[in-house]
This record gives C-alpha cells, structure tokens and sequence, in this order.
C-alpha cells in the first residue's frame, strides 16, 4: 500500500509538474507564482469552458421541462466524453506508452499492476476534469430545471461516475491506437499539421452552426426522439439511465463496468510490451543516389525549410497565414461578384476605397505568419553547428528570413491579384493592394526576427517552448495587428481629404522606411549579437 | 597550424583561461588534458570560432580567428563533446549539408561519405534520422561530418565518448593518418593512456593555466602521464 501510495504520489506530481515548476527554464515556481497558475488554470477551466457549457446546458433545458430529459442528458452526457477524451487521449498515449520513467520503474521491485494502477489513474484524473467540467453545469442546470427525487439524484450523479469510466476506457483504447498509428505513420508531421487543421475547421464550423443545430433539434425534438428509439435504442436507453431509470442504470452499469474490466485486462497482459516497444518504425534504408551539390545560401535555406517541416508546432503556430492568403484569394475571386455588386456599388465605397479595406485585411493576415520569430530560439542546442561553419551571421540570419519571405511573399502575391481580380481597382491602386501586403511581409519577418535576436531562448527542452509560449511570438501577431488597426482608425479620420492610392502610398513607404531600418540593424548589430549567442 | 598567443576568456570577473600560448605544427596530434572545468572547451569553442574572447589571438594556418573568422572556420573541422547535430535531418542529408557549406563538389563527397561511413559501419543507417540515432552514432556522422571536407585543423573534444572499442580503433588510425597526411589534430581527453599513445604533444591545462606543455617525452619523462597528471595536479 505505501508502494501504491508512493507510486501515486509520483503520478500527481507529474501531472501537476506545471503548476509548480517554469517550463521555459525549469526552475522551481514561487509559492506565489504557483498560486496565480492554478488560480488562472481554475478561472480558465471553471470560469470559461464551465461558463460556456453551463449556457450550453440552460440552452437544452427545454428538453428537461418538456419531459425529454434523457435526450438532455444524452446530449450533455455526449459531449462530455467527446471533452474528456479529447482532454485525456494524448496524457494517455504520453503517460501509458511514452512514459519516460517506463524502464525505471520496471526495474524497480514494483508489481506491473501497481504501475499500471497508477498510470491509468493519472488517466482517469485527466479524463475526470474534462468530463466533468460539461456534466457538472449539466447537472446543476438539472437540479434546477427538473421535479427533483433522490432517485433522480442518485442516478444522475451515478451516470457522471459512468461516464468519468467510459472516458478513460475509450482514452485507453484510442491511445493505443495513437500509439500504433505513431509508429507506423511515415510522414508524422505532416499527418498532424492535416488533422490539426481538420479538427479547427471542425471546431470552428460546429462553433458557428451550434445555435442552429441546438434550435432545430429543440424544434424537432419529437421526431428526434422516436427516430433515435427505433434506430439507436440503446443511446435512448442511455439517456433514460441518466434520467432516473433504476433498470437502464443498471444494464448501463454493468456494461460500462464489464468493458472497464475487459479493458484493464487487455491492458495488464500487454503493459510491458507496449511500454518497452522500440519507438522506431519501419527502419529506412540508405541508397546512394547522385546529389546535387548547393550554393552556401541554398544549404541553409533548405535546412531552415527542413526544420520547419519537421515540426507541426512550428507550422501551426507560426505559418496559418500562409494557408489563410490561399483560402481568402479563392474567397474573393468566388465572391468577387459580391465585392463588386454589394460594396464598391450599391454601398458606393468605389473599388479604390474597397481595395484599402482588402489590403488592410490581407496585411492583417500576412501578419498572423510569425516564422522569423521563434527561428533563433529553434536552434538551440544546435547554435555551435552555424557558429563553426565557415558561414557568416548575415547568411544564416538571411536564410531564415528567406524561409519566412518564401512561405508568406508568394501566397500574398496571390491573394493580392485576387484582390485585383475581385475588386478591379485602378491600376497604380491596383499595383499598391499587391505590393503594401508584400512589403508588410517583409516588415513582419524583419520585426520577427529581430525581437528574437534581442530576446533569444536557447536553453528550452520542449520546443513547444520557443515556439508557443515566446512573448517574442505574441509582440509580433499583436504588434502587426495593432499597427494595421492604427493605420486603419488613422485613414478613417482622414479618407475624406486623403485618396486610396495617396494612403496606400504612405503605408508603402512607411513599410519600406521601416523595413529598411530593421534589416541594416540585423545585418551589422544583429549579426554581431548572433555571433555572441 | 595552429597559434594560440595569449588566450585570456573570462566569464564576468572570472578568467576562464588565463594567458594560454600554444604551438600546434602541421603532422602533430596535440592532446589537451585537464581536469572538469579547467578551461579545456573553452579553449577549444574559441579555436573553433564559437567563442568570442579577451585577450590575445588564435592563428589557423596564419590567419586569425578574430580578425579572419570565415578564412579559419573553413580550414577547420570542430567535433563537440556532445554531438547536438540536427535531429530532424537524415544523416546523408546533415552530411550533404556540411558538404555543401564547405563547397565539397559532388563527386568527392560522394566518394568520402562512402569511404568514411562503411569505415564506421553507419552507411546503412544515413537515412534515418538523426533523432533516432544512439549517442555513439551522433558522435561517428559528426566525425565523418568532420572528415568529408579534408580539413587543415581537426579540433575534438572529448572524441571518445561515446564511441565502442572498434570505432575508438579506427578513429585512432584516421587521426594518426590524416596529420601524417599534414594535418593536425588538438583534442581534448580525460583518457590518459589514449593520449599518450596518441599523441605527439600534450598540454596539461589547471584551473585555466597551463601548467605543462610540450612532447610527450618532456612532460612525462620516465613516468606515466596519468601519474605526471595526478601529480601535477596535486601539487599547485
């Protein structure tokens, strides 16, 4: 028992590591500072996500007061595992079979069910919190909606414990297929940036469509009801179940608690061969091929291209913009029409006015391409490699800007002559909504670059790290928005006397002064600060 | 080959490596002994020209490295004593990558990353990547990282760590080899029977002074170098 107690210790501590301790440089936090975290990570967890579930749930309370509360309950309880399970999957495949302390503890005298015991509590704990952070505003928007017995009660607050269960069964099962899927997948990152991408868009397109979906089953509720009894009885036995039927709980329980068992099972026997499985796939095999060999400037500009590809961080934190001036040049050649006919016409903005406001978005979005500035962080350990190369400071510090004008120049380019196409501006207007996103591009990688030249974090071991959690990043989304909504309030004040084109001449100027300025600091004082890292 | 003429770092008011002078010929394998923290990477990231420094000057092949560090850099080969190479490379790509910036024309390369990769056994092994590489293994691509461009100077610290018996073997012959070919080699070691097997001339670094320096008859003499080493190092 003081094994398990001391097992399970480790476990919390783990899981609770980044409350207490700085990740950025891994020092112990201050009482203080560990304080503040959990208190933000409560408001966050409590305060936001229980707030939005909690309007969530009094938004299906007609359900309750129309005597359909297993259909409540079956939603609320639906979304609850969808959150617990997104919440734990990952722990779990980090946790269960990526768990660093796997040999260690399998060295030790410690029984496999003890360890597995305790990993799958950290498990269950991760799963709980999510889970419950919808149930619980789904219960109390229960209690407060519903004629109210202690059989209600009972099998309501039963039906959490269910659930919190069947999450981590499903958070078990989906891990291991995580894990399968992770050792066998040839292109990871870019299998991750593809999902990552399809999850927001489904995110954002059920965000946007809830009120609807919500209105037209509260509309439909009837014939929702006898199409989900005739078709998927069981979920309406579910619901039932939550609702207060003593029968359907029981059956509810008895397969959650059989599948739990089944799972635990199959877990114990393969515990130690998942855990201890080689992290290697399918090992490639090196033929000589005939290379190519490559100008100094082309070496480092693919290994820049090179690093940004391997890592879905670094592409989906700082490179969406890049996606965006795709999608938003394909949406305004496809509602070009609508540009032309609603506003440069029938609002009388005028396509010269109306390519301001384009140009304005397009930099907004160029903007949210942040490359240049985690790029010096990135190489961390690996800083010595350039430093002893026979290359200079201004070649490396060149070949990450290149990877961020590449990535960011050529999708704006685009996007800039379907902003041409759509609004059919004069031609020196037209030519300026291209070139102004073009040269904010530049002034961004610059202004990128240099913020993390004076603020370089070299000593982190999660890249995460130099990638997410960089003030660096945050100045130069929020600085290029802040620039681009002050230049915006400033030729609203002024449009009346001030021409489309004498206004985007200025911001082009003011771009190239600035930009100008920027780059001769990075190529004499910036690389001098590169080449004392 | 290589000057070092009154080196002087200092980190704040610590002076890391105090008035160091040393003389590296072309053919010789210089050895760099000394104790953790005695000044010995320091010395070695400053030849390479990853350290800025104080005081004094560092000449390679007569042009120095504060004044010409590009010119030095590409007559160098600089072996770290943990090969934190880039992990999201293959091998052959992280070879092809230094080959590239050392302006080595395809043919040549080719034919060393051959020679060189069978000789360590890793030719099969260049297109994964480095990530999922063992420590030894970093350590053998940084070595043929670091021959595949025939430099004049091969500066390593603490070259054995890491590597099996056979690949210390080899990696022996190739040193001994590449300075009989004119070329030479300053590397730190902690292993002292390595050093003075291997080396032409060793220099004993405490504290950040040198203390002893010159062949290997001069400053051994009759007795071992470990019980020269440990003498020494009691003895200030």
């Amino acid at each position: 028992m003081i094994m398990l107690k001391a097992l399970f210790k480790k476990q919390m501590l783990e899981l609770n590591q980044g409350f207490f301790q700085d990740r950025k440089n891994g020092t112990v936090r201050s009482k203080a500072g560990a304080f503040v975290s959990i208190f933000l990570f409560a408001v966050l967890m409590i305060g936001v996500i229980g707030g939005i579930f909690l309007y969530l749930s009094n938004s299906l309370s007609v359900l309750i007061t129309a005597g359909m509360s297993w259909m409540y309950f079956l939603i609320m309880g639906l979304i609850s595992i969808a959150l617990g399970i997104f919440g734990s999957v990952f722990n779990t495949y980090a946790s269960l079979y990526q768990a660093k302390d796997n040999d260690l503890l399998l060295a030790l005298p410690i029984p496999v069910r003890y360890i597995l015991t305790v990993r799958l509590a950290g498990v269950y704990i991760m799963g709980l919190m999510y889970s419950m952070v919808v149930f619980i505003p789904a219960l109390i928007v229960y209690y407060m909606k519903a004629e109210l017995d202690a059989g209600k009660i009972i099998c309501s607050l039963w039906f959490a414990l269910l659930i919190s269960l069947f999450v981590l069964v499903l958070s078990c099962v989906l891990g291991w297929v995580v894990a399968k899927i992770s050792t066998k997948l040839k292109h990871k990152s870019l299998m991750t940036v593809v999902l990552s991408i399809g999850f927001m868009a489904a995110y954002y397109f059920v965000y946007f469509k809830a009120n609807e979906m919500i209105n037209n089953l509260i509309a439909n509720a009837l014939q929702t009801e006898i199409s989900i009894k005739n078709k998927a009885y069981f979920l309406y036995a579910t619901g039932q179940a939550a609702a207060g039927d003593v029968l359907f709980i029981c059956i509810v329980t008895v397969v959650v608690f059989l599948i739990l068992a089944l799972t635990v099972w199959a877990m114990s026997r393969s515990f130690i061969a998942i855990a201890t499985a080689s992290d290697v796939s399918d090992k490639k095999v090196y033929t000589e091929k005939r290379v190519k060999a490559r100008s100094v400037q082309e070496a480092l500009l693919a290994k820049e291209m090179g690093k940004f590809l391997s890592s879905p961080n670094y592409i989906l934190n700082c490179s969406l913009g890049t996606l965006f001036l795709i999608i938003a040049g394909a949406a305004l050649i496809i509602k070009g029409a609508w540009i032309r006919n609603m506003l440069i016409i029938k609002m009388g903005w005028g396509a010269d006015f109306t390519s301001v406001l384009i140009a304005g978005g397009i930099c907004a979005v160029v903007s949210m391409n942040d490359i240049t500035a985690p790029s010096i962080s990135l190489e961390g350990k690996n800083l010595w490699i350039g430093q002893s190369l026979p290359v200079t400071a201004v070649q490396i510090l060149k070949s990450k800007l290149n990877l961020h004008l590449l990535l960011t120049e050529i999708p704006a380019l685009f996007c800039g002559i379907c902003a041409y196409i759509a609004c059919r501006p004069s031609f020196m207007v037209g030519m300026l909504l291209i070139l102004v996103p073009m040269m904010y591009g530049l002034l961004c990688a610059a202004f990128g670059l240099m913020l993390n030249l004076k603020h370089p974090n070299l000593n982190w071991t999660n890249e995460v790290v130099a990638v997410k959690q960089s003030m660096n990043v945050l100045a130069v989304i929020l600085g290029g928005w802040i620039m681009i909504t002050v230049l915006g309030m400033g030729y609203m004040a002024v449009y009346e006397s001030t021409s489309p084109l004498t206004f985007l001449l200025i911001c082009f100027a003011l771009f190239t002064l600035l930009s100008a300025i920027i780059l001769r600091w990075l190529f004499t004082r910036g690389a001098k600060v590169f080449e004392k890292l | 080959m290589l000057k070092i003429i009154n080196y002087t770092k200092t980190y704040g008011d610590k002076k890391a490596v105090n008035d160091l002078s040393l003389h590296i010929a072309p053919g010789e394998i210089y050895g760099f002994i000394g104790h953790n923290g005695a000044g010995k990477t320091t010395t070695l990231k400053a030849i390479a020209g990853i350290l800025q420094f104080d005081e004094g000057d560092i000449l390679v092949d007569g042009e120095s490295v504060k004044k010409n560090p590009l010119v030095c850099k590409s007559k160098i080969a600089y072996i770290p004593d943990n090969p934190d190479l880039y992990e999201f490379m293959s091998g052959i790509k992280y070879l092809n990558f230094i080959a590239d910036i050392f302006g080595v024309d395809a043919d040549k390369r080719q034919e060393r990353i051959r020679k060189y990769a069978d000789l360590f056994e890793i030719t099969g092994d260049l297109a994964q990547p480095i990530s999922a590489y063992s420590h030894g293994m970093k350590q053998k691509l940084a070595i043929v990282s670091a021959w595949v461009h025939e430099p004049k100077l091969i500066i390593m610290d603490e070259p054995f760590v890491g590597l099996d018996p056979k690949a210390s073997h080899l990696l022996k012959g190739m040193m001994r080899e590449f300075c009989d070919n004119g070329g030479a080699i300053f590397f730190s070691t902690h292993v002292l029977e390595v050093a003075e097997k291997l080396c032409d001339k060793v220099a004993i670094i405490k504290k950040g002074e040198l203390i002893k320096a010159g062949t290997m008859d001069e400053v051994k003499g009759d007795t071992s170098l470990e019980e020269v080493f440990l003498e020494l190092e009691e003895a200030k």
